[in-house]
């Protein structure tokens, strides 16, 4: 396990050089400049260019930034010199991790347990329509649930803001069009593993020694039935944290992923490579945990690790 | 008052096929204090009836009966009634721990406080024959074995202080040595606590080794109830005559062996797992012979067995392959000479195949050596387009030749092993396990091989099953003079069906030679043991069945240390066994490994000194 996790760490890190190397050449290869705005001239461009160092050949400019890299530093923004990358990087995405962990805990609380009342519930109508919303909502796309709850809570009904952050009701419909998708699919992912978790005849032997309903589930069946699920969380919570360009366009929020768009289309090169850099190793950290947490929870994995550690 | 009394209990099972009726009115009853047995194959509702009592079947069952009772209440599992199960495996939760789950148990029963649990468990444990308790409870249950797990299973059976234990196949899936400790261990709680136990099993051996009465179940209704000793020596129902003839029918193969060695083993060792590896093995396998391997679970049997497919490859030592030296070209020539049928038919037959489709994968596999030798040697085609073509319409027709043989190879095969054409189409899921196992024989047979390896082919079968499958095994071997290495605990099935016999232990084997003298004549320590173990269909000499001590089974001690594996446990243990590890001493026919048999212990001897049992 020591060994797994290092290696795990180690091509991590390589994961996120490759990653930055084939941004850093592909931003590169898109037409036109950071300082290319249309009104100035050709002149003033290539002036700016050069006092940025944007005039020396790719493979030397390519080291500067790796070696800054290197160094945590990841430059300043070329649209706006006055400001620091990873300073734009903490404002922005202080404000998505906002939204995107109550958007987690709500779809992992939720999920979970209308999963759980799907797969133990006796009664047929409740099952059926657990299944068929969940199947619902995880149909449709994100957009359209942003733009609905919009239209629908804010538009008709005047009941909640629908723009900005101010206060925390203007949390409500994007934390809940962010969390919709994930709930749906963590209640199936729970309900089906804990459904076949229920056949297994622990559980049969569970209830042979007299255990109640609620106990079975609870502490047998459930510290089952929780790895697809955790292997789900993985990936939706790196989702989550880096922000969805739809939701916080929709809300005019100024998050992290709306910065990154913004970052595009301004041929920003330097704030593209910092936010890059910064989302790969948010995904990458994320699964990372959550790869090492199902082995963890593997009580037999477990043992080895400790044997291991002595 | 009757530990246990039921009236007409009829269960249906409503399924989408229709309603299926598993029981039909049984009374059954089990007075208190008595160990009562239940016998029968797998599928006539032993299993559904305790169910019903327990309040366990799945909703699709109908339960109908005029009374359950336990000691004239409704039974309540966990309170008046507990059960144990088959499979310790799959009935403990892996992911809690043992103390855990005998603890909750204990409160869910008493309604008592942890600390007070605790002790309680401890004490439990203890009477299970579990000493270091305390150690035990932090454990999880992959950390124990299988006759350990079993014995939790029984230790959290009795935290329901129940009137009446149901044991459900409770050692079936042990091996010879661990089940008769469990057996003792089921008597001696049956007789200490006064709880009485409803024993249900496949095996008459370990129901006559234990029970006072008893019924045959059949097809859902009881045949025959009676004192087991009446039952046993005097059946009066068809049924019962034929479970009890099949269970004590003596040897089935009187094939002489030819002396045609077609396999050997010279000193091989391979360290697997640093537990069932195998350690310095000579064996010979000649034509036409049946040899038996025995010995407890995670001896090496098994690596034996995949270490001669070529599955392992050996680390050190010769294997010998028709007296030449079997070197990788040899090797992956001859792959198709040993062909295996693996334990559990569920598990080694793909779901997404037909069996036509899975015979038909052994059979390309074994072509394909044929086909690239063939494809080097080359034909070269022309570079004329006629003759091309001519070349390709000739080698399509082939193709439709070849799948045509290929078809019909496959229909004869599924007819030899009992099936008819039409389970060509079918699906393992659609087959029953005994289908599944004749499927798996035929996917063995159909290359043709010289050796057939049956690793504990038959254990997962019930009675009447195994003895179906095993006279076609013995039917096909004889036919086709191919050489059986059988790999058993059942040392019933050993006893009856081979000519020769080698018995492990700790990865080693330390006894070897003939069937008949072995079990008549056990010469090592180990095998008496393992003999000694096994209870017979009959109850007064299964009663006598000695348990062998629980000591420190640990093959990995054996291996990593120094000395004869079994010195820790053998009862004739020498000084020089702990030092040393005896080599294989010869006496005609037999092989074994025990200093007692040495020239320097046995006393000088002249060349036509006759050896006997030092034991």
């Amino acid at each position: 396990m020591l060994r797994y996790t290092l290696k795990r760490i180690l091509t991590g890190i390589l994961a996120l050089f490759v990653l930055a190397c084939v941004t850093f050449f592909l931003v590169r290869l898109m037409p036109g400049s950071p300082f290319q705005t249309g009104s100035v001239s050709e002149q003033v461009v290539e002036a700016v260019e050069r006092e940025y160092g944007l005039d020396r050949p790719l493979p030397e400019q390519f080291m500067t930034y790796m070696g800054n890299l290197l160094r945590g530093d990841l430059g300043v923004s070329y649209e706006d010199p006055g400001v620091k990358v990873m300073d734009i990087i903490g404002r922005t995405w202080r404000i998505t991790a906002s939204l995107g962990v109550p958007a987690l805990i709500a779809a992992i609380l939720i999920g979970t347990a209308f999963g759980i009342l799907r797969a133990v519930t006796g009664r047929r109508i409740v099952r059926e329509t657990i299944s068929a919303v969940g199947m619902v909502l995880a149909g449709i796309p994100g957009f359209a649930v942003a733009i609905l709850l919009l239209l629908l809570f804010s538009v008709q009904l005047g009941l909640l803001p629908a723009s900005g952050l101010l206060t925390p009701a203007h949390y409500i419909l994007p934390v809940t069009s962010l969390a919709v998708y994930p709930t749906a699919v963590i209640t199936r992912l729970t309900g089906n593993a804990l459904e076949s978790e229920m056949e297994k005849e622990y559980v049969l032997f569970a209830r042979a020694k007299g255990l109640g309903r609620k106990r079975i589930i609870f502490t047998h069946a459930l510290k089952n039935a929780w790895r697809p699920v955790l292997n789900y969380i993985g990936p939706a919570s790196a989702f989550l944290l880096t922000g969805s360009f739809v939701v916080e366009s929709i809300f005019t929020i100024p998050g992290i992923g709306r910065e990154f768009v913004n970052s595009i289309t301004n041929r920003d090169y330097t704030l593209i490579m910092g936010l890059t850099v910064f989302m790969g190793a948010v995904v990458i950290g994320v699964n990372l945990v959550t790869d090492l947490l199902s082995a963890w929870l593997d009580p037999a994995v477990r043992r080895a690790y400790q044997e291991e550690a002595g | 008052m009757r530990a246990l009394d039921i009236k007409k209990l009829s269960v249906q099972y409503h399924t989408e096929q229709g309603v299926y009726r598993a029981l039909r009115d049984t009374d059954l009853y089990v007075e208190e204090g008595e160990i009562t047995g239940i016998v029968g194959e797998s599928g006539s509702g032993k299993s559904t009836a305790m169910l019903a009592v327990m309040g366990l079947l799945k909703k699709n069952a109908a339960v109908q009966s005029e009374k359950i009772a336990v000691c004239g209440e409704a039974p309540v599992p966990g309170v008046n009634v507990a059960m144990v199960f088959q499979d310790p495996q799959s009935c403990l939760n892996p992911t809690v721990k043992i103390g855990r789950q005998i603890t909750e148990t204990v409160r869910a029963r008493r309604h008592c406080g942890r600390r007070e649990a605790r002790e309680r468990a401890v004490e439990l444990l203890d009477m299970v024959g579990i000493s270091d308790g305390k150690k035990r409870m932090r454990q999880y249950p992959f950390e124990l074995s299988g006759g350990m797990r079993q014995r939790v299973v029984i230790a959290i059976a009795l935290a329901c202080e129940p009137k009446l234990i149901i044991a459900d196949e409770p050692t079936t899936a042990l091996d010879a040595a661990v089940q008769a400790q469990i057996l003792r261990l089921l008597k001696r709680i049956a007789e200490e606590t006064g709880t009485s136990l409803l024993l249900v099993s496949h095996d008459l051996g370990v129901t006559a080794s234990l029970c006072q009465r008893v019924y045959v179940v059949h097809e859902g209704e009881i045949v025959e109830s009676g004192r087991v000793e009446d039952v046993f020596y005097d059946p009066q129902e068809e049924y019962t005559k034929q479970l009890l003839s099949s269970a004590k029918q003596k040897r089935k193969n009187g094939v002489t062996p030819g002396d045609q060695v077609i396999l050997r083993m010279e000193h091989v060792t391979k360290e697997y797992n640093t537990r069932d590896g195998i350690r310095d093995i000579s064996l010979d396998l000649r034509r036409g012979e049946v040899f038996a391997l025995a010995g407890e679970s995670g001896s090496g049997k098994t690596t034996l067995a995949r270490v001669l497919t070529g599955i392992l490859k050996e680390d050190g030592g010769v294997l010998y392959q028709n007296g030449q030296p079997l070197g990788q070209k040899r090797r992956d020539r001859g792959r198709n000479r040993v062909q295996m049928v693996f334990q559990d038919p569920y598990a080694s037959l793909n779901p997404c195949l037909t069996a036509g489709q899975a015979l038909e994968e052994a059979l390309r596999g074994a072509d394909s050596w044929d086909g690239s030798q063939r494809r080097r040697m080359g034909t070269v085609p022309a570079r004329d387009n006629a003759a091309e073509k001519q070349f390709c319409s000739a080698r399509r027709r082939d193709r439709k030749a070849e799948r045509a043989a290929r078809r019909k190879t496959i229909c004869d095969m599924l007819e030899r092993v009992g099936l008819t054409e039409e389970y060509m189409d079918k699906y393992p899921s659609e087959l029953s396990g005994g289908q599944r196992q004749r499927i798996g024989i035929a996917r063995a047979l159909i290359v043709r091989p010289e050796l057939l390896i049956c690793d504990e082919a038959l254990s997962s079968l019930d009675a009447v099953t195994q003895e179906q499958i095993l006279d076609l095994l013995l039917g096909i071997q004889r036919e086709q003079g191919i050489a059986c290495l059988f790999i058993s605990h059942d040392m019933h099935v050993i006893r009856r069906i081979s000519s020769r016999m080698g018995v492990m232990y700790g990865g080693r084997l330390v006894e070897s030679g003939k069937t008949r003298e072995i079990c008549s004549d056990p010469w090592h320590p180990y095998t008496k043991q393992l003999l000694e173990a096994v209870p017979e269909a009959d109850p007064l000499r299964a009663r006598r069945i000695r348990s062998l001590p629980l000591g420190k089974r640990t093959a990995d001690k054996a291996l990593s240390g120094k000395g004869c594996p079994f010195a820790g446990e053998c009862g004739y243990v020498m000084g020089c066994c702990m030092e040393q590890v005896p080599e294989a001493y010869r006496f005609g026919e037999r092989t074994v490994s025990c200093f007692l048999y040495s020239a320097e212990h046995s006393g000088r001897r002249g060349r036509d000194y006759i050896m006997t049992s030092q034991i």
